[in-house]
């Protein structure tokens, strides 16, 4: 079920591009990683909106809690009604994530599986083709070198992994809302080396088409904030210091 | 907002480690099929971490190389190829999937001893995946790095190399004095097999994964773009192609003038080879991928089918493609994407992903008569 509706609509869609954009894999995973970045802006700014929506609504809540610490019951009412009368919805921020993550695993599962590299991938590989459509069958395996690297193996001098850090610690820096007390601000510092050590360390053991899809999309990110800037909580915090 | 982020990190964290566990990342994972082959009695088998020789008949074990597995030696996916003529009783050529070395076995006296390594061939820049062929005094084999090997068997010396454009994971085929080679590349080779000289090549629509085989004057050979073809082994023309549903992957069965071959889709063929019509009414559906090359019981009257997912063997009428009723069923069936060996009214597989390595059924009733390793031992 997850293959059928996630997974090899991905896969597909990159073998079409692969088939009309010369055959050059990296393109079709640029590509393919930029169309489905885009296809979710809407929803990642969505998120952002109401991330920002609660960071600047996070005063009042704290004097919300500081007035009923000892009555959780009264705490719970106040903050629903205080989030009626701002017009924010508390979960507004998980709907789109909950539609955004699976796009972006079916995306990593639709990269890797194209690379298919062994037997055994380039079999299961076989599953996933859509064979109605012409010429799609013939294209595998797919071309997978491009400068130095082969796209199913590791870069064998650690280039991508590097850039993956890089770029992730500038869209995790650009996308982290601005601390409110000394426990977020240790939080947030934790988190702007531990995204990007993760993202890299992938980036380092896997397939470097893989790498390029996390390079990609870091600076799909690091566009859409320079472009939305105002729907991002940092700068709309910014605005208000 | 601080309260969701850290479930968020650990969700994320935990999300890509199970998503890099789903892409081959971590552990003991198949990246090809194991094969084997039997001589007298005996089964070399290419069992992953190493290569075993077993009595055909009971499946004990006689020895094992590397005795004890070694980081830096195999896997062994490529059936282990016998040169029975070349040492005092035979030479066993094995090649290792990621060490990406070929290793002559010289056999000893007794099938039982551990045989002593001849040589060893380091210079292939890729994968072992398919396995060889000798030819004389030659052992030919493929290489993930594109080229074609040709081995002299005495002494492990390279001879000649052919490059292709992509891996080669077909077994190369040899008739008279040519070479034929099948490569991920497209194309299908013919060489001299005395110096690698190309003769002729023949480009198809896909990758050329399964090995051709030869029938009179032709070679037949299916690929990527779901296309068998008939190839004059002279000329290397195209004589005869027709598209199917899917990949052919799988090697077919020559038997008299009719080819039985599977797509990945678990659609099984018969063809006359002569008028190219099909024998049965519609094909044979199993409704199981196939990858693994099928196998003939002794009266040609029954084709034996692996199922690549489910595990299970498929009998197959060879008169009229209708399903047969054949074999127990096992616990623990793993998957089937190797090539299947029926010997002396036994059929054997070797399963992958399985605690079993290699299951050896009666052909004729379907009962298993032996499991290596054996159940206690599991």
């Amino acid at each position: 079920m997850w293959d059928a509706i996630i997974v090899r609509p991905i896969i597909n869609i990159l073998l079409v591009l692969y088939k009309y954009l010369g055959h050059e894999t990296i393109i079709a995973v640029t590509l393919v990683t930029v169309i489905i970045r885009l296809a979710i802006t809407p929803l990642t700014l969505k998120q952002q909106k109401s991330v920002r929506k609660q960071q600047e609504l996070k005063p009042k809540l704290d004097k919300l809690q500081a007035k009923y610490k000892d009555d959780k019951e009264k705490l719970a009412q106040a903050q629903m009604e205080l989030y009626k009368t701002e017009g924010i919805n508390p979960a507004g921020g998980c709907l789109p994530l909950l539609i955004q993550l699976p796009l972006m695993i079916g995306l990593y599962q639709g990269i890797i599986r194209s690379l298919a590299a062994t037997p055994l991938q380039l079999l299961a590989l076989s599953k996933d083709i859509y064979h109605w459509i012409p010429g799609l069958s013939s294209l595998i395996p797919l071309q997978s070198k491009f400068l130095w690297l082969d796209l199913a193996l590791r870069d064998p001098y650690y280039v991508l992994p590097v850039l993956v850090f890089i770029t992730a610690w500038i869209y995790q820096k650009m996308v982290t809302p601005p601390a409110t007390d000394p426990q977020a601000e240790a939080m947030n510092k934790q988190m702007m080396i531990m995204m990007p050590l993760m993202t890299a360390f992938f980036a380092l053991s896997y397939a470097s088409g893989l790498a390029i899809y996390f390079l990609v999309s870091n600076l799909v990110g690091i566009l859409q904030y320079l472009l939305f800037k105002e729907h991002y909580a940092t700068s709309a915090v910014q605005k208000k210091s | 907002m601080k309260r969701w982020r850290i479930p968020l990190i650990a969700g994320l964290a935990v999300m890509m480690i199970l998503l890099s566990g789903c892409s081959g990342g971590g552990g003991m994972r198949h990246e090809s099929w194991p094969g084997l082959s039997i001589d007298d009695g005996t089964i070399y088998a290419a069992n992953l971490e190493s290569v075993q020789a077993l009595d055909a008949k009971t499946g004990s074990v006689y020895w094992t190389f590397p005795p004890q597995p070694e980081k830096n030696v195999g896997p062994f996916y490529a059936t282990p190829v016998l040169a029975s003529d070349i040492g005092p009783h035979g030479t066993l050529l094995v090649a290792g999937m990621k060490d990406q070395k070929v290793y002559a076995l010289q056999l000893a006296d007794s099938p039982q001893d551990l045989p002593e390594v001849q040589w060893v061939f380091t210079e292939a820049a890729g994968q072992y995946v398919g396995s060889g062929v000798v030819a004389g005094d030659l052992f030919i084999i493929g290489n993930g790095d594109g080229h074609v090997y040709a081995l002299d068997i005495n002494d492990g010396h390279l001879i000649w190399s052919f490059g292709t454009g992509d891996r080669v994971w077909a077994t190369p085929v040899v008739k008279g004095e040519t070479v034929y080679v099948a490569s991920l590349d497209h194309h299908l080779y013919a060489l001299s097999l005395a110096d690698g000289e190309e003769q002729w090549n023949t480009e198809m629509e896909g990758a050329i994964a399964s090995t051709p085989v030869l029938a009179g004057n032709s070679l037949w050979v299916g690929d990527f773009a779901n296309t068998l073809y008939q190839v004059n082994a002279e000329s290397g023309a195209i004589e005869w192609q027709q598209t199917f549903d899917d990949w052919l992957w799988a090697t077919p069965l020559v038997q008299g003038t009719t080819l039985y071959f599977a797509d990945v889709g678990g659609k099984v063929y018969a063809l006359d080879t002569t008028t190219h019509a099909f024998l049965w009414e519609k094909p044979a559906d199993v409704g199981a991928m196939v990858r693994a090359r099928m196998a003939l019981d002794e009266q040609n009257h029954r084709l034996f089918v692996a199922g690549y997912e489910t595990g299970k063997i498929y009998v197959v009428d060879t008169q009229t493609g209708a399903r047969l009723d054949w074999g127990e069923v096992v616990d623990d069936p793993g998957e089937l994407p190797a090539d299947l060996v029926l010997s002396d009214n036994t059929l054997y597989v070797m399963p992958v992903i399985s605690k079993t390595r290699i299951r050896a059924f009666d052909a004729h009733t379907g009962k298993v008569l032996w499991a290596y390793p054996p159940a206690e031992s599991k």
